[in-house]
């Protein structure tokens, strides 16, 4: 898969701040899409597009908090990071309880934001290629017919073949056929690695 | 001697001396032209005597002739005197006929030294004798001369002129003896021409003897004049007790009076006003004098202000400071007035001094202590917008770091882009004035200085106040809506007290609305002219005010806040009264609070 470089969003109400962070930004080397209001970037935050959120904490209208808040509500994982005009201690608790990247003060040193910016990307990149693993595996799930799901359901409980057998009410032999079939779409070798992965997509529901 | 002799010479002596005392007078007094007009009169009526004494005396008819016709020379004296006087004397008569009896008493004159042997005759053929005062005198028979009607027709309007006058004294009413003394004068001139009429025309054989009936119009004249003196003097005894009784008044409020004569520029000032300005008892004292007293920084307002008063009219009402020649200096308050003569020139500047130091001293202890405690409050209400400033510093700050660190490494390129290295110093340059004009701002809030009285700008100040508090209205998530109507006037004031007032104002109206879900956080500040004054308002939709608790506000140490101190308020209005103004507070009908500051505004007088 061919993913678009990360793209650093800078979000703040001060056009001369703006303009600075994004020289800097650039400078070292990032993507940087820049927008004087929160109303802006939410109406275009380009979810698809890897990268991060620089957010000033105070700024009339929505703050930074707002649309921390609004990207979760959205299910937009971009990691968020806060830039404040001073350290304000419960407002950066709350930030970071939400899960911000990081919370840093305006007059922060160079290596401090960019390393915060490193990280969130590092995050975004992780998490999106977990995502996209995840989304994967569940697709193979979904490949299973109902009937290898029931059986899968009930070999991840560690039962033996003949009691799933006799609850389905079906021939342990059947129930040796699906478990075949089960391990050969999953590409699974063992009865471990199956329950491992099951866990990790959630179990399948219905 | 003969008693006729006797008489006449006692007329003219009567008058002479009359003449004298009103000349005299009127050599005091050059304004008294009524005096000078007298003085002619009698002089004339002297005269007369005289030439009628020459008259009954004469032997031969050509001496009688030439008796009457030099006779006619006192008697223009005395006609034209008398109209003279009834227009300055009574103030009245119609000009025109006072010219006209003037005119034909002239021209009588003159046809009298025409005619020979005078204006009356055309010839006198004989004297006869006839018994006058138990004497044997003289009168003449002859032709009498028709142009003599001239002379009659001049007295007939003298008739005319002084009924005029007469009735017009009466009408006024001010003085009834006036009238009586215009009466008089009708009475006589009319009895002389009688006389005139029967004898010239020859109805009547008696000697002429006009001087007794303008000696009986002297004599009313004369005792009408002693009147005045009489009168002067009453006024005179009363001046001097009202002079005194003023004099006590002045002295024992420890007042100093004093006037000042514009057209001799001589300074006349009661003993207290010499005390007062350090002045010695009989020095001579003229404008300049108080001038030189006078501390350096009032000279130039005050002779603008006395310039002022002495051109317009307008009073001198102001304080202002003396220095004493022991060196120290004093407080004074002084009023004058002009007043000026019907025309309009300005006569003199007079007014009352009081030395007010002790009062002025105590009034700037009180300033004094009022702005160490505004100070004191402002600090406190500053480190309230402390956060809000520190972020409004960083904004800037963080701004210059970033393009410094951005240039750095544009710097590390091999070519590196120069117009956009041009436009980070560009900004840096800005980023660096805003972040000076925040530090200004708070230091001009925090400095320890003197109140300062000026013109302020109420629509300036106020932008300046928003612009401080943004940060922090923003930083609460309160709307703040800024009505600030154009034109509005001046008022007089301390543009940082003001401002820390408005400051003040604003943030406990944030504080009020601390608990209102950020959707219903508005505040208001609105600014507006209302008559004479400015009125500032500010606005919440908080919690409000229980009615009974809106005077309470203002007490000192009274605080709905778990953390104010509970002087904000109080200094606040503290402040505004200092202003000549008023604060107070209403209940908003939707709820939340309104503090308005009403200020006078200010005139076009800077001072």
């Amino acid at each position: 898969m061919n993913a678009p470089a990360p793209l650093v969003r800078v979000v703040d109400d001060d056009a001369s701040f703006l303009r600075a962070v994004a020289r800097m930004l650039r400078a070292s080397g990032f993507a940087v899409k820049t927008f004087t209001s929160s109303a802006e970037f939410l109406a275009r935050p380009e979810r698809e597009v890897p990268g991060c959120v620089l957010v000033d904490l105070q700024m009339p209208g929505l703050s930074g908090l707002d649309v921390q808040e609004a990207l979760a509500r959205e299910g937009c994982a971009l990691p968020v990071v806060f830039l404040s005009g001073h350290g304000d201690i419960p407002t950066s608790v709350q930030a970071m309880r939400r899960g911000a990247e990081d919370f840093l003060t305006k007059r922060a040193p160079k290596e401090e934001v960019l390393d915060a910016v490193r990280r969130a990307l590092d995050r975004d990149a992780r998490e999106r290629a977990e995502r996209t693993r995840l989304e994967a595996l569940r697709a193979r799930f979904t490949a299973l017919t109902p009937r290898e799901r029931e059986v899968l359901r009930h070999v991840v409980q560690g039962r033996p073949n003949k009691q799933i057998a006799c609850d389905l009410g079906i021939h342990e032999r059947t129930v040796k056929l699906h478990r075949t079939a089960i391990t050969t779409k999953l590409d699974v070798h063992s009865a471990a690695e199956l329950t491992r992965l099951w866990l990790e997509v959630g179990g399948l529901e219905g | 001697m003969s008693w006729v002799t006797v008489i006449w010479s006692m007329i003219a002596a009567v008058c002479l001396t009359l003449a004298t005392m009103q000349v005299l007078v009127w050599l005091k007094q050059r304004t008294a032209s009524a005096s000078l007009l007298f003085a002619l009169m009698a002089v004339g009526t002297a005269g007369l005597a005289a030439c009628e004494l020459w008259m009954l005396r004469t032997q031969t008819a050509e001496e009688f002739g030439a008796a009457i016709r030099w006779g006619h020379v006192p008697y223009w004296v005395i006609i034209v005197s008398l109209v003279g006087f009834v227009r300055t004397y009574l103030r009245t008569g119609r000009p025109w006929l006072g010219w006209t009896v003037c005119g034909a008493r002239t021209l009588s004159l003159i046809l009298d030294f025409v005619f020979s042997p005078n204006l009356n005759y055309r010839e006198i053929t004989a004297l006869r004798h006839v018994s006058f005062f138990g004497e044997s005198v003289s009168i003449a028979e002859g032709v009498p001369n028709p142009w003599m009607l001239v002379g009659q027709l001049s007295l007939l309007l003298l008739v005319i002129f002084a009924v005029d006058a007469t009735l017009a004294v009466w009408r006024r009413g001010d003085r009834r003896s006036l009238a009586v003394l215009g009466g008089t004068i009708v009475l006589f001139v009319m009895g002389s021409i009688g006389q005139f009429v029967l004898t010239f025309w020859g109805f009547s054989h008696k000697p002429l003897t006009p001087s007794l009936f303008f000696l009986a119009i002297i004599a009313v004249m004369s005792y009408e004049m002693s009147q005045d003196v009489l009168r002067a003097a009453q006024l005179s005894a009363d001046l001097r007790e009202s002079e005194e009784r003023l004099d006590l008044a002045a002295d024992s409020a420890g007042v100093g009076l004093w006037s000042w004569d514009l057209k001799t520029n001589v300074l006349w000032a009661t003993e207290r006003a010499r005390l007062l300005y350090g002045f010695s008892p009989d020095e001579p004292l003229r404008f300049e004098n108080i001038l030189s007293q006078l501390y350096s920084d009032d000279r130039d307002w005050v002779v603008q202000a006395s310039q002022k008063c002495i051109r317009e009219g307008v009073d001198f009402r102001h304080d202002y400071r003396i220095r004493l020649p022991d060196g120290s200096v004093r407080w004074f308050k002084v009023l004058a007035k002009s007043s000026f003569e019907p025309s309009g020139v300005p006569v003199r500047m007079s007014g009352v001094s009081l030395d007010i130091t002790g009062r002025k001293l105590a009034e700037q202890e009180i300033e004094r202590q009022r702005n160490e405690l505004a100070h004191v409050a402002r600090i406190s209400t500053i480190s309230q917008l402390a956060s809000s400033l520190a972020h409004e510093l960083n904004q800037p700050l963080g701004a210059i770091l970033r393009n410094a660190e951005a240039g750095e490494q544009f710097l590390q390129e091999p070519s590196p882009d120069l117009d956009e290295l041009r436009a980070i110093l560009a900004d840096i340059r800005k980023d660096d004035q805003r972040a000076g004009a925040v530090i200004d701002r708070m230091r001009g809030l925090m400095k320890q200085r003197k109140a300062e009285r000026r013109r302020v700008d109420l629509c300036l100040l106020a932008g300046d106040v928003v612009t401080l508090v943004r940060p922090a209205v923003e930083r609460r998530q309160v709307r703040l809506a800024v009505e600030i109507a154009p034109a509005l006037p001046p008022v007089h004031g301390d543009p940082v007290q003001l401002q820390q007032v408005l400051i003040n104002l604003l943030l406990n109206a944030m504080d009020a609305l601390g608990d209102n879900p950020p959707a219903r956080r508005r505040a208001a500040l609105r600014v507006r002219p209302v008559s004479a004054t400015v009125e500032v308002a500010v606005s919440d939709t908080g919690h409000g005010i229980a009615a009974d608790q809106l005077l309470r506000v203002f007490e000192p140490f009274y605080s709905s806040k778990p953390k104010g101190l509970g002087v904000g308020l109080a200094i606040s209005r503290d402040i505004i009264v200092a202003h000549g103004g008023r604060l107070w507070a209403e209940c908003n009908e939707d709820g939340g609070a309104t503090f308005t500051i009403s200020l006078p505004a200010a005139g076009g007088d800077a001072t």
